[in-house]
Parts: structure tokens; sequence; C-alpha cells
């Protein structure tokens, strides 16, 4: 028996350059496909560019047009979830409905374009309209303000754990009966600064070097994507009638400071959540891990999975879906999740595209495409400070 | 058996001081603390006012200290030492091993973008250097505390805005509540930004003259710079380790108004939601509150919808509660406002006192509250509604109750 109540996920929207539905990206992950290519813009290194995103596609919201590309993002992929989960129509309490986006960078570059204004122009010429919005909480407080809801409005810019932190504290606020059910959105929109900044860090690689746990690779490529959950009490979900795409069971984050300490911490917070949610080896079919093809992460990674997994590890699907669309930071928590809960509910695992040097052996690295069967999936996630996430997932057969 | 949370450390930087005794007494002084600005030079305004922070010589770099650490870490991370300190957890305490950070901001280090913009306009995009993603990522406010002090549970950065950092104590507290935790250091920090002046100006937010909360003639907020950051304990715990226990967190309550990107709704109904969930969240009678410690930022909109919210929450008994806001004397410190107008109900409760709103004389006739004016005011307290509110219309209300 679980040591805290599950909370069921009625809802999901991602948009993303393999797809913007959950099936059509299950798709294209399991076909093995890629959208990493070489940018053209601003340097000529691996990324995962999501071309002809027209946000008025999806929703039509006032003040589109003077939000930021992860905020039309994050927007759209809220719209996608709510429609998913029946939510769309007027019906559901706006005092019920929350929203937790997962943000770190997410206002950054309507930041720099505010205070380069200012700079360059001076404050009576710049657009008054765009400081509320250069704000770290603006982009979450917009799409709560786009969909009316009332709940909350919270952000968490806790980086590549960030997604994870957010499914984790949406829950929380669903099990403690603050809100009726929670939207948990994140997106990433490329920038110059991001990009620039990143590259000339020597972060991002080229596409011929990029490689998921794999001992060739020279680094990460950022993907640009919109993903959003919507969770709510199982009991809630049951008594409206919605249909459950998977749970969550139970999520825990730890910090260390340094890179050699991370696989013990990443290992403690799976740990923990495989402890709180009951699961063992022989419930744990897959996990879907946070790797993105630097070296320190996918060692974190691939050693505290060793560690956690035991005599299992040999055994235990292992997927990492960067390897498919780069690392979209706090955005790939959540695309993890969906791509574990679609796979513990019939749709074929993604394997490690590229995959064929293993930094890190003894794990059971999918090579194809492989249906993995209902059970439990462990999601994990490491950020470049050192914080580090885990979530024990299920898929639509449980609870 | 519900795990009960209470604060046992509590640290401050501010311009009212940064150690809790000269907090309070700047607090009850009812001086105001907001001048003209002399750490922060902002080019683009003549002339700023605020209430700016004065951090000891040996915290401004420390080489021990991540690289990336602006100001706004800088302070958080002075704040977190005090906290620790106050609760009797130094480095290496094993209550640390497992103890999580959460903290919250409005703008954190914006200033490193500032700085980006001045080289930009010289250089284009040679600017971008290599570190600016790292110092940008607001991550790092909580991180580096973590790293500091050698903690390994979960840190978070909570970013509600001027609401970060009750969110912040709030995300803490349920941390502990349901056992993910046995202790957590929490709180909120923010300084001075080229974007907080210039913007708040070109919206007619910023005060042309100095913030007067509640006050008929209020023209808008005074900026202030700081961080205040508040130990966590399961109660328990606390008390099998011998700490002293300055005050209980009995329950927090959230909401969002919806309404508008900076205005807040008129009539206060997202802070009614709030203060109603904190009070049934925790099993509160509305009866029990005996004083509120306002958002009070002295723009016309925010104080009218505040006062407001509290009448129809508490009703004829609105016009009896003692409410002040301390936003006159230290000035809105933005992400750190909410954690430090906590820890000033801290030092109320524990002190059975009241801090006045400074430049409080001429009350908006509107209103018709008990404001506590000019100097600070013995009561009788057992517990505090420490009220906040963010642009975006994010409300968190926390309510703090005397050390069990």
């Amino acid at each position: 028996m679980s040591s805290v109540a599950p909370v069921a996920v009625t809802g999901i929207g991602v948009v993303t350059p393999l797809g913007d539905s959950p099936a059509s990206l299950m798709d294209a992950l399991s076909a093995g496909r890629s959208s990493v290519r070489t940018l053209a813009s601003p340097a000529p290194v691996a990324g995962s560019p999501l071309t002809d995103f027209d946000a008025t596609r999806y929703a039509n919201v006032r003040g589109m047009r003077i939000y930021n590309r992860a905020t039309r993002l994050g927007i759209s992929a809220t719209r996608l979830a709510l429609q998913d989960a029946g939510l769309d129509n007027a019906g559901f309490p706006a005092e019920r409905l929350g929203v937790v986006m997962a943000g770190t960078y997410a206002h950054l570059d309507t930041l720099v374009e505010y205070d380069r204004s200012l700079v360059t122009q001076g404050p009576s010429r710049t657009n008054p309209a765009l400081m509320p919005l250069a704000i770290p909480s603006a982009p979450g407080a917009v799409i709560a303000l786009s969909f009316g809801a009332k709940a909350c409005s919270v952000t968490l810019a806790d980086g590549g754990a960030g997604g994870i932190d957010a499914l984790g504290l949406g829950a929380r606020l669903v099990r403690s009966g603050r809100v009726g059910a929670c939207v948990v959105v994140s997106a990433l929109a490329f920038f110059d600064e991001l990009v620039l900044s990143a590259a000339r860090a020597g972060a991002l690689t080229t596409t011929d070097h990029f490689h998921v746990f794999d001992r060739r690779s020279r680094g990460t490529a950022f993907g640009e994507a919109g993903a959003a959950l919507v969770l709510e009490s199982v009991t809630a979900a049951r008594s409206r009638g919605a249909k459950s795409k998977g749970a969550l069971l139970a999520q825990t984050s730890t910090f260390c400071r340094t890179d050699d300490g991370l696989p013990e911490a990443l290992g403690r917070a799976a740990d923990k959540a495989l402890a709180a949610s009951d699961t063992d080896g022989a419930t744990l079919r897959l996990c879907s891990s946070g790797a993105n093809g630097t070296r320190a992460v996918d060692e974190a990674e691939a050693r505290a999975l060793l560690r956690v997994l035991g005599s299992t590890a040999g055994q235990t699907a292992v997927t990492a879906i960067k390897a498919n669309l780069g690392d979209t930071l706090d955005t790939a928590g959540l695309l993890q999740t969906m791509v574990a809960m679609a796979a513990l509910s019939g749709s074929p695992a993604p394997a490690v595209v590229g995959l064929s040097e293993a930094m890190v052996p003894g794990l059971g690295y999918l090579t194809a495409a492989t249906q993995v069967g209902p059970g439990r999936a462990l999601v994990t996630a490491t950020s470049r400070t050192g914080a580090c996430s885990a979530l024990v997932v299920c898929g639509d057969t449980e609870p | 058996m519900a795990r009960r949370v209470v604060i046992t450390g509590c640290g401050v930087i501010s311009a009212g001081g940064n150690d809790l005794d000269s907090l309070w007494d700047s607090l009850i002084s009812g001086k105001s603390l907001i001048g003209t600005v002399t750490n922060f030079a902002c080019p683009e305004m003549e002339s700023l006012q605020g209430a700016e922070a004065t951090l000891p010589a040996a915290e401004l770099g420390d080489p021990d200290i991540d690289s990336f650490v602006g100001r706004c870490g800088l302070l958080a991370l002075a704040a977190a030492r005090r906290a620790l300190a106050n609760a009797g957890l130094d480095v290496g305490h094993v209550a640390l091993a497992d103890a999580g950070v959460v903290v919250g901001t409005t703008m954190a280090e914006e200033r490193q973008v500032g700085q980006l913009s001045e080289r930009w306009a010289a250089q284009g995009p040679d600017a971008i250097d290599g570190g600016f993603l790292a110092r940008a990522d607001n991550h790092g406010l909580a991180a580096s505390i973590a790293a500091r002090f050698g903690m390994g549970g979960p840190v978070l950065l909570n970013a509600t805005a001027c609401s970060s950092g009750n969110a912040a104590i709030a995300w803490g507290y349920d941390s502990i509540a349901d056992g993910a935790a046995e202790v957590m250091l929490t709180g909120g920090a923010d300084t001075f930004t080229r974007s907080l002046f210039c913007g708040f100006a070109r919206m007619s937010a910023l005060s042309k003259t100095i913030c007067k909360p509640f006050d008929e003639r209020r023209d808008g907020v005074s900026f202030g710079e700081g961080a205040g950051m508040l130990v966590l304990e399961e109660l328990e715990h606390a008390r099998a380790r011998g700490a002293t226990v300055l005050a209980e967190v009995v329950g927090y309550g959230l909401s969002n108004d919806a309404h508008h990107v900076t205005a807040p709704e008129p009539n206060g109904a997202g802070f009614v939601r709030a203060i109603e969930q904190a009070l049934a969240s925790s099993g509160t009678s509305a009866d029990r509150v005996d004083y509120i410690c306002a958002h009070g930022t002295g723009t016309q909109y925010n104080d009218q919808g505040e006062v407001r919210a509290v009448k129809t929450v508490f009703g004829e008994r609105a016009v009896r509660i003692p409410i002040s806001s301390i936003k006159a004397t230290i000035g809105h410190t933005n992400g750190a406002a909410a954690s430090l107008a906590a820890i000033a109900c801290v030092l109320a409760l524990a002190r059975q006192m009241v801090p006045p709103t400074a430049n409080l004389s001429q009350p908006d006739p509107e209103f018709g509250m008990d404001f506590i004016m000019h100097r600070g005011r013995p009561v009788e307290l057992s517990t505090c509604l420490n009220m906040s509110a963010g642009f975006g219309g994010a409300n968190a209300c926390l309510l703090l109750a005397r050390a069990p």
C-alpha cells in the first residue's frame, strides 16, 4: 500500500517538433525519429527547434501577440491538456482550477528585451506592457489568467529538475484539496541569449557528437517544446467520468552540491520515491531518464539507476527521450512523465536513439521500441545547480 | 496525528537592520527608512528612493561561495546564515543533511540581465558570455544556500511575484507536515533592479513622494531590498534537540485573481479565498485572528482591495482587528516582503506588541480600520494573519500562532 494517495493525470497537452498530441509524439518516438539538427542561428550547434509554431492554431486568448514564445507554447499546451481532460468548457469552477508552471528561463527573453530597451531607448520609450511580463512568474501568471484559473498560480524555477518538482507540487496541492484540478505546465523556447550563452560555455555540441548515455557524446542540445498535464484526485476524476491517462504515485527531491555527489543524491531521491509508492523491482517496468548527452548528467543518471535497481538493473528498460527531442530543461520532466505513462498503458517505450557505446554499462538501455507492459515507471531528472528529482508513475490500468 | 510545524530560527537582512532586535526596534519606532538610494544607480532615472540594506563587508564576497551568486543571492545567503544560527543549526549539524531550502523571489538576479544590457549596447551579441545563463538561473539563489550549508533535501526556487515569501514558507510547511522533511529553510530575497524602478515609474505605481499605506494621500510603492529566512521544523524534532520554538505555522491559503496582469481584483475576492483557505485548512476560527500584517503596498488599488477582503472575511469585527504594513518602514522588498512580514509576526507574537504603519497619518476614510499608527502597540496576541499578493494576481496568506 502506497504511503501517499495517487493523483490521476486526466489530460495531456504537448507541442513538440515530433508531434502535438501524445499519440503522434509516441508514434514518432517509437519510430526512432529525432528532431535534433544543426541550428541555422544563432550558432551552428545541435538543437531541436519547433518550426512553424503558431499559437493561434491552439488557443485564442487576449494579449497573445505580446506574449513571448515560451508563454505562447505554455498556453497552447495548456489548452490541449484541458481539452484532453474535458475541462475546456465552462462548468468546472474557476476557483478550483490551479496552475503550476515550471519555467526557469520562460520569462528571460522578455526581460532581456525590456531591460535592453531601457538602456538603448530610455524608460519613456519602452513598452510599459513588457515590464510585468518580464518577471519570472509572468508566464505562469499569464497562463492562469488566460484560462481563468483562480485556485493558484505558482512558478517553480528549478532548472532541469523543475518539471518533476512542479508535478510533485501540483500533486500535493491536489491531495490537500487546495485545488480541484491543477494544470502543471512548462515550456522552453529558443532565444539568442539562451543558445549563445550555452554554446559559448561549451555545453552545446554538434549533431555528430550528440548522443545520450553514450561515451562518444560531447555535450547536449536544447529542444523547444511545451507540455502540460492536468492533475486531479482519483475520486474527482472518476466522479466526473474523466478517463485517467495514468497517475502520479510519489515524488521526491534532493540536492547535492557537486557533480561527484549527483549519483548519490539522485539515487536517494529515487529510493525515497520508490519506497513511498511501494514500488519494487518486480513492478518497475521502465526508467524514463533525464540523461541529456552531458557527461556529468548522463553518468549521474546511469550510476544512480544502477545502484537503485541493483540486481534488476539489466532487466529494467531505460529510455531517454532527450535523444529525440533535445533537452527541453524544465519541460523535459513533463514529457518524460507522459512517455512513461503511455508506455505503461500500451504504447511501445522508445529506444535511446543513437546509443551504441554506453558510457556506463549494465543498464537495460532500450535499443528498439519495446512493449514494457503495465506496472510502474521511474522518472528522473537533475538540474545544473544540483537539484535532483524522482517521480514514480503508473499507467491507465492502475489504480 | 498531524505533524505540527514550528519556527525555530529567523534571519533578516533589511534596511531595518541585520538582526532581529534591530529590525524590531526599527519597525516599532514608526520611522521610515526610505531615503535616497546610494548603493544602486539607475542612470535612466534621476534619483532613486528606497530602503537599502547594508551587508557587512565580510559577506559581500566569500571565496567559498559560488562565483555566480549576485547581490540577491548574497542577501539570501546572509539571511540564511543568520536564521540557521538563530535556530542553533551550525554547518555540519546532522539535521541539515536532509533539510531543504525554498527561496521565493520576484526579480532574483535580474541585475545580471542589466549588466548584459549595458555590455550589449557596446558589443552587441558578443556581450553574451558563457556564464550568463548560469548567472541568470534563479535556482542558484536556493542552490547556493543549500551548497553553503550542506543541505541535501528538496531545494526549490519559488516565483509567485511579491507573494513569493509566503508561498515559499507554505511549501516548506507542506514538506514538513506531510513527512517529507523535518527541517526546511524558507523565505525570500530581492534587491533593487532597473526594470523594477523604471517599470513601476512608467506604470505610475512608484511613489513620487514616499510609500504611505492606507493613507488617503498614498501614491504608490517605495522599494526596499533585503531577505528574510525562517527555519521551519517539525515540533517534536525541535523539542528533541532542545531548540527554542519561536512561533507555529498553523496554515496557509493560496488563490489567484485571474483578473489582470498587474491590477488586483478590486473587491479583494482573491484575497478572501486565500484567507478563508488559510483559516479552514488550519481549523482556525476567524475570531482567533488578533493581528493582520497587511500586504499594504501603498498603491490605491492594492490597499483598497485588501481592506475590502478583510471586511468580507471578518465582518463587523474587521474594524477592531489591529492591522499594519511594514512596507513604509523597510520598503517593499518584493520577493522578500512576505517573509520579512512573517518574521515581523513572529517577533510580534513573542513580544506581544504590533508594529505601526510608518508614514500613515490620514487613513483613507473609506477604510475605517484599526490601523496601528506612529508607534508600536502592546496587544495580547495568539494568532497573526500575514497577507501577501503579487503581480499576476497570486495571493498567499499565512497564519502564525504563538509558540506552543
